[in-house]
């Protein structure tokens, strides 16, 4: 088979066909883990140093955050949250701008057409475009909900006692995703992804009832219109999803990450029920595995992650989250040499 | 006036929370003992909705429904504990460790214990192992319990532990550790009293470690 170029390798992955290799690309990679691997490279570098499908890049707008307590790390999200940032710079929502159902009424939502949201992707647009795929994501309905606007026991809270203000507020939200989706797919993304966790590792956040009504019908709003902008649409979400799988699945996304095995996620299993409907993409854990774990481990379940899910394509193997700042370095350039020896298609595993 | 335990227990799985305040203070006033509210009317809600998160019939909007309902109905309850009518089953420090800011999981283990009777004071997320120390420092803690849901941030549980053995204080709390990357070999390396996979088990847990199970 010839060669292909990154974007062609996934678009084929995402078709549910056979590519030359099972593709690869993560979402983030920490900086320490990059630096460990190639000095001081930049992120676009670091892509074409390993030779990954896909660039991506985040509707993420550090730098457009309003300080409020610089000391303590506080600042103002465009949602109009309150966020502190932790020691590890993780950041944590401390406010959210809807106290009652009245705020909704003066509630000015952010702007998706300001073009400095753009001017990172315009970037990799221009360096990348035709070569590797040019992935943006976006921050699902319902987490944007959740830690953006009106808080977690708020939400939770809203959904049982005044379901239609929770309507109120995902269609706000909803209306500034797809203006984001399309002026993204203007400037030249090849693929959407939507962030946003369903699920803990013990199973849905919120009943799947709650989630039928609340949280996939937005979903499903996004990929529809993704779709009718002519692009595929990958689900990120964590957590053991297997009670709400179909209603994911019949959102009509192409693809679903990270079917983590941390979280009882068998990708053997979601291969045979959904593999005919939705590439699969992650599975490589990123907590023991990947952080702890030898790199001959670490080859051993790349194999056996193509060995379960490869055959016939619709694979993306990825890790089960991020590459965060705990991932041996060592591992990862394990973990993709694996998938580029192991992966190569004709597969030949059995 | 008669007053249902059993209602109370009702619709704090129910996750009424104006009811459950109602139903406590009919119950004080008919001079129902508070340990026996707390037993009958609040222990047994708050098993009864761990019981449905872990079988999958409750999610987080029932759970902290049925939190808020109980968190009221022990504040009803607090002058007559703090007067020591019935007693706290015992003092709980809880919290995420540093660079962490999970908490729900938290959050739930905090209510099931209030509604198990324990006092219990919530630290928050990200908390600094010095402040661990010093809150067990000066109020007297019987266990601190504390969370990590990431990888990157479980070796601080760890760093707590050393902490407060290097203040002085190990010996004067149990230590219970708990989140989704945290394993029983994991707590028992770091030198932890107890792990618990859930909020229902790590109420059982801490009882057993006071030695009231």
């Amino acid at each position: 088979m010839p060669k292909m170029t990154g974007l062609e390798r996934l678009l084929t992955a995402l078709k549910l066909q056979e590519p030359d290799v099972v593709p690869h690309f993560e979402f983030l990679i920490n900086q320490k883990v990059r630096d460990a691997i190639l000095p001081g490279a930049s992120y676009e570098d670091f892509v074409d140093y390993m030779d990954l499908d896909a660039v991506a890049v985040f509707d993420r707008t550090a730098e457009r955050y309003e300080p409020v307590d610089a000391s303590k790390k506080i600042v103002r999200d465009h949602w109009g949250a309150i966020v502190r940032f932790t020691s590890e710079d993780v950041p944590h929502p401390v406010e959210t701008p809807i106290k009652s159902e009245r705020d909704l009424d003066s509630y000015v939502p952010p702007d998706p057409d300001l073009p400095w949201r753009y001017e990172r992707l315009r970037n990799l647009v221009k360096r990348f475009k035709g070569q590797r795929a040019i992935v943006a994501t976006l921050i699902d309905t319902f987490d944007v909900v959740r830690d953006g606007l009106r808080g977690d026991v708020a939400l939770y809270r809203d959904m049982i006692r005044n379901p239609e203000m929770v309507d109120r507020m995902n269609e706000i939200v909803l209306k500034y995703q797809l203006g984001y989706i399309k002026n993204c797919i203007e400037v030249g993304a090849d693929i959407i992804v939507i962030t946003g966790d369903y699920a803990t590792t013990m199973g849905p956040m919120v009943s799947p009832q709650h989630t039928e009504r609340f949280i996939t019908p937005c979903l499903k709003r996004m990929v529809e219109y993704i779709h009718s902008l002519g692009k595929p649409c990958i689900k990120h979400t964590d957590g053991n999803l297997w009670r709400i799988f179909d209603l994911i699945v019949e959102t009509g996304i192409n693809g679903l990450h990270p079917i983590d095995p941390e979280a009882g996620m068998d990708i053997g299993e979601a291969k045979a029920k959904y593999g005919n409907r939705i590439c699969l993409m992650g599975n490589i854990d990123c907590g023991p595995l990947l952080s702890w774990g030898t790199q001959e481990r670490v080859r051993q379940e790349v194999k056996e992650c193509i060995r379960k899910a490869g055959k016939g394509g619709g694979l993306i193997v990825a890790s089960s989250n991020s590459i965060h700042s705990a991932v041996k370095p060592e591992n990862y350039v394990a973990m993709v040499e694996a998938i580029r020896e192991y992966g190569q298609y004709p597969l030949s595993l059995d | 006036m008669t007053v249902d335990l059993n209602e109370l227990s009702r619709r704090i799985i129910e996750g009424d929370a104006d009811k459950a305040i109602e139903l406590t203070k009919a119950a004080l006033e008919g001079g129902v003992p508070v340990q026996e509210i707390l037993t009958r009317g609040l222990v047994g809600a708050m098993n009864t909705v761990g019981e449905r998160f872990k079988r999958g019939e409750y999610f987080l909007p029932e759970m902290l429904l049925a939190g808020e309902a109980v968190k009221a109905a022990v504040e009803q309850l607090k002058p007559a504990l703090i007067r020591g009518e019935a007693g706290y089953t015992g003092k709980y420090l809880i919290g995420t460790v540093q660079g962490d800011v999970h908490d729900i999981g938290k959050n739930i283990v905090a209510m099931m214990l209030e509604g198990n009777g324990w006092e219990v004071t919530d630290l928050g997320v990200d908390v600094a192992p010095e402040d661990f120390c010093s809150a067990v420092d000066k109020n007297g803690y019987h266990i601190v319990g504390m969370s990590a849901l990431l990888t990157l941030t479980m070796s601080n549980l760890a760093k707590t532990i050393d902490a407060l053995k290097a203040a002085g204080l190990r010996d004067r709390v149990k230590i219970m550790v708990g989140g989704a990357p945290v394993t029983q070999a994991y707590a028992d390396q770091i030198g932890a009293d107890g792990y618990a996979p859930d909020a229902v088990e790590a109420v059982m847990v801490a009882a057993k470690l006071l030695g009231k199970s």
